[in-house]
């Protein structure tokens, strides 16, 4: 008997004090926060709580005829819809290429590919600032030497997302090309000595088996990368403050902003609430895609 | 095996929780329960800047101070988190546009008693504009330290090739000069630059063509003709080439230095050092002249930091004490020395050290200088302020129809946090 309840309470104890870190971080924070964007909390509140109301959902409402808001909505689907994708297929098709063979060339590789995942984003940003300097940087030295034009990479509106992206990718492939790499070296040999007996060509069997095998590791990163693009910051951050006219311009920034810069609190508050509302929404539905795959 | 596991569990988390205990008193302990211990925060590097003056303080006094230098960039996170905690310093430096944000949120003492006791702390003895930003509401709540104002900046040499001896003196020649200079031969060689993220530089420049900006209700007038006119005004010298579109993100070097493609711009005080350091220009290729005149005058916007003493401060005494000695003619003359921050009492220029002919300029410009409206939410207007204008420079926007935008925008949310 007495046995028996610590067995139970077992696991809970060893648990404890990851949850007790997690309560005390992370899901107070998140219900404090929901409580302030049904606020007008902003600096004058801050130190004098009764100036603080409740003020409904007009926040909310705001924020959605705030064309600010849209816009940055707006980028950060671009900032999901391109990056996700090309994180996902380039980490994939480099662990492919890596995983061909074992020499110290394609050790070199990997390391090659994984460094920039273990810099500091804003460090390296003020490096990219600089090669993406639309007149004395590297980029627009070796477009001009080759006879091309320059491009106002972080000026020209259209143009400053993708130069982003190009950032924001080449420094998420190496984590990403890790978890591939390990997930393509626990396939079994068998199945492609199998399929090779059967006449498969090496397209055929990355096709049927390679890609399969690795749903796992696939549907991991597309749930992390998507989450992780959803709160694209640092670099626009760094790089750009959400200029030019605002076209780089993500969520996040526009929560930094309208808290730390304009200490509208309240109205920060729920422009994240909605942020959070649509993290777990992309991810529920990529759980159910999931499911749905591995049913049917 | 079970009772070990659950025993190292156990042990975990007591050394995690006395951990946190621990933690909390020296956070404790931190904010000083000695009494002769006075902490102080300060913008920027405090090791060169004040430490030097701080320890002839502790010297004289007896009183220790604990200096906490935080980099400008992160000094209003900094200064949130002390206004929400209500544990902060004892004392702090405060950039003068964040004095009515942090009067608002209840962080700052309202000094006016100590001020009116002490003939050095008062008004008449810093620059009129500096002290303006210390004072809400008819209350004091900091003393002036330092101060900026903006002033043109231009290259001798390159004016006297487009027939200019002298700097503009007023809107026309501005222009005029600059767009001899922009059509210069080279690329990319423009006559004037305007800084694409500065929150100021176009309420300045209205101020100059007579804009009142706020009403007496408290209601902004950008879309009066005395704005409209000045963004017409800045929009001709981007439409026409003289000012480029974009931030260019050159040097020093590049943009004012060597060829001068951008020959003359408006910034603060802290560019003459850079410009003597980084730009490889003689001293007689470049000068520093005041702002040229607009219609009314040549108003420049005053800036710089202010002493403040923190509401819920357990040390008002010593504070004050520090307070005061910063403020003294000799320690504001020393203070320049060490940081080139310009001092805030007008008596301090008499000294040697500011006779620089370029220092004094500035000194000229601050009779005519004043800083932005002191209301909490002009942060947030300057910020809105920079999208209307990359509307109006980088779309070619009519500038009457973006400020209507912008001023009934900017009323809106002026009622709403009313």
């Amino acid at each position: 008997m007495k046995n028996n309840l610590m067995k139970k309470l077992m696991p809970y104890t060893f648990i404890f004090p990851a949850l007790l870190l997690l309560i005390l971080f992370s899901i107070i924070p998140i219900i404090i926060s929901l409580v302030i964007s049904f606020t007008n909390l902003d600096i004058t509140g801050l130190g004098n709580w009764g100036a603080v109301k409740f003020i409904g959902l007009s926040n909310f409402i705001n924020l959605f005829h705030d064309s600010l808001f849209l816009q940055a909505v707006g980028n950060t689907l671009f900032y999901v819809v391109i990056g996700v994708p090309a994180v996902i297929a380039l980490s994939l098709a480099i662990a492919i290429m890596i995983n061909f063979g074992q020499n110290r060339f394609f050790k070199l590789m990997r390391l090659v590919f994984y460094t920039p995942s273990i810099t500091n984003t804003v460090a390296v940003a003020v490096v990219w600032t600089f090669m993406y300097n639309p007149s004395t940087g590297l980029i627009n030295n070796i477009l001009n030497q080759i006879g091309l034009g320059s491009v106002g990479w972080l000026t020209d509106q259209n143009v400053a997302k993708i130069a982003l992206i190009i950032l924001a990718v080449w420094k998420a492939i190496g984590l990403n090309m890790l978890i591939f790499l390990a997930a393509l070296q626990g396939i079994p040999k068998d199945f492609y000595e199998a399929a090779e007996l059967d006449g498969a060509s090496w397209w055929q069997q990355t096709i049927h088996i390679t890609i399969p095998s690795l749903k796992f590791s696939i549907f991991f990163v597309s749930v992390t990368t998507l989450i992780g693009w959803f709160q694209f910051f640092d670099e626009p951050f760094v790089m750009t403050k959400g200029g030019p006219l605002g076209s780089t311009n993500s969520v996040a920034l526009f929560v930094y902003q309208n808290g730390f810069q304009q200490s509208n609190f309240g109205y920060a508050a729920s422009a994240s609430f909605v942020m959070f509302a649509a993290i777990i929404l992309a991810t529920l539905i990529q759980f159910k895609l999931q499911n749905k795959q591995q049913n049917g | 095996m079970n009772i070990k596991k659950i025993a190292i569990g156990v042990a975990i988390v007591a050394i995690a929780g006395g951990g946190f205990v621990a933690l909390n008193q020296a956070a404790n302990n931190d904010s000083g329960s000695s009494s002769k211990t006075v902490s102080f925060w300060y913008g920027g590097d405090g090791d060169t800047d004040i430490k030097p003056i701080i320890k002839d303080f502790t010297k004289q006094t007896g009183i220790k101070v604990k200096i906490q230098s935080v980099p400008w960039s992160q000094y209003n996170d900094k200064l949130l988190t002390a206004a929400a905690s209500k544990s902060g310093p004892d004392l702090m430096v405060m950039g003068t546009t964040s004095v009515p944000n942090f009067v608002s949120s209840n962080s700052l003492m309202d000094i006016s008693d100590v001020i009116k006791k002490d003939k050095n702390l008062q008004s008449n003895k810093f620059f009129k504009g500096n002290v303006e930003t210390t004072k809400v509401n008819g209350k004091y709540y900091g003393v002036p330290w330092y101060t900026e104002t903006r002033v043109l900046y231009y290259r001798k040499d390159l004016l006297q090739k487009v027939g200019y001896n002298e700097p503009p003196k007023n809107w026309d020649e501005l222009y005029d000069a600059a767009n001899k200079l922009s059509q210069r031969s080279g690329k990319d060689t423009y006559g004037f630059s305007i800084d694409q993220s500065e929150p100021t530089f176009g309420f300045m420049m209205a101020r100059q063509n007579g804009a009142t900006l706020l009403n007496k209700n408290g209601q902004t007038e950008f879309n009066q003709t005395a704005m409209v006119e000045t963004m017409s005004y800045l929009q001709k010298f981007v439409k026409n080439g003289v000012s480029p579109k974009e931030d260019l993100k050159l040097s020093i070097g590049e943009s004012f230095g060597n060829k001068g493609l951008l020959p003359m711009f408006v910034s603060g005080p802290w560019m003459v050092k850079s410009i003597e350091q980084d730009s490889g220009l003689k001293d007689s290729q470049w000068g520093v002249a005041q702002l040229p005149a607009g219609k009314y005058n040549n108003m420049s916007n005053t800036g710089g930091g202010d002493l403040a003493v923190f509401k819920y401060t357990s040390h008002k005494t010593e504070a004050i004490k520090l307070m005061k000695f910063l403020s003294k003619r000799e320690n504001q003359i020393k203070y320049y020395k060490n940081s080139n921050s310009l001092p805030a009492r007008t008596d301090a220029w008499n000294d040697k050290s500011l006779q620089n002919t370029k220092v004094q300029v500035i000194r000229k410009q601050l009779n005519s200088s004043q800083p932005m409206p002191l209301i909490k939410q002009w942060d947030q207007i300057g910020q809105n302020y920079v999208k209307a204008w990359e509307k109006i420079s980088v779309e070619n926007a009519d500038p009457q129809k973006t400020m209507n935008t912008f001023n009934d925008q900017t009323n809106k949310s002026l009622d709403t946090s009313k």
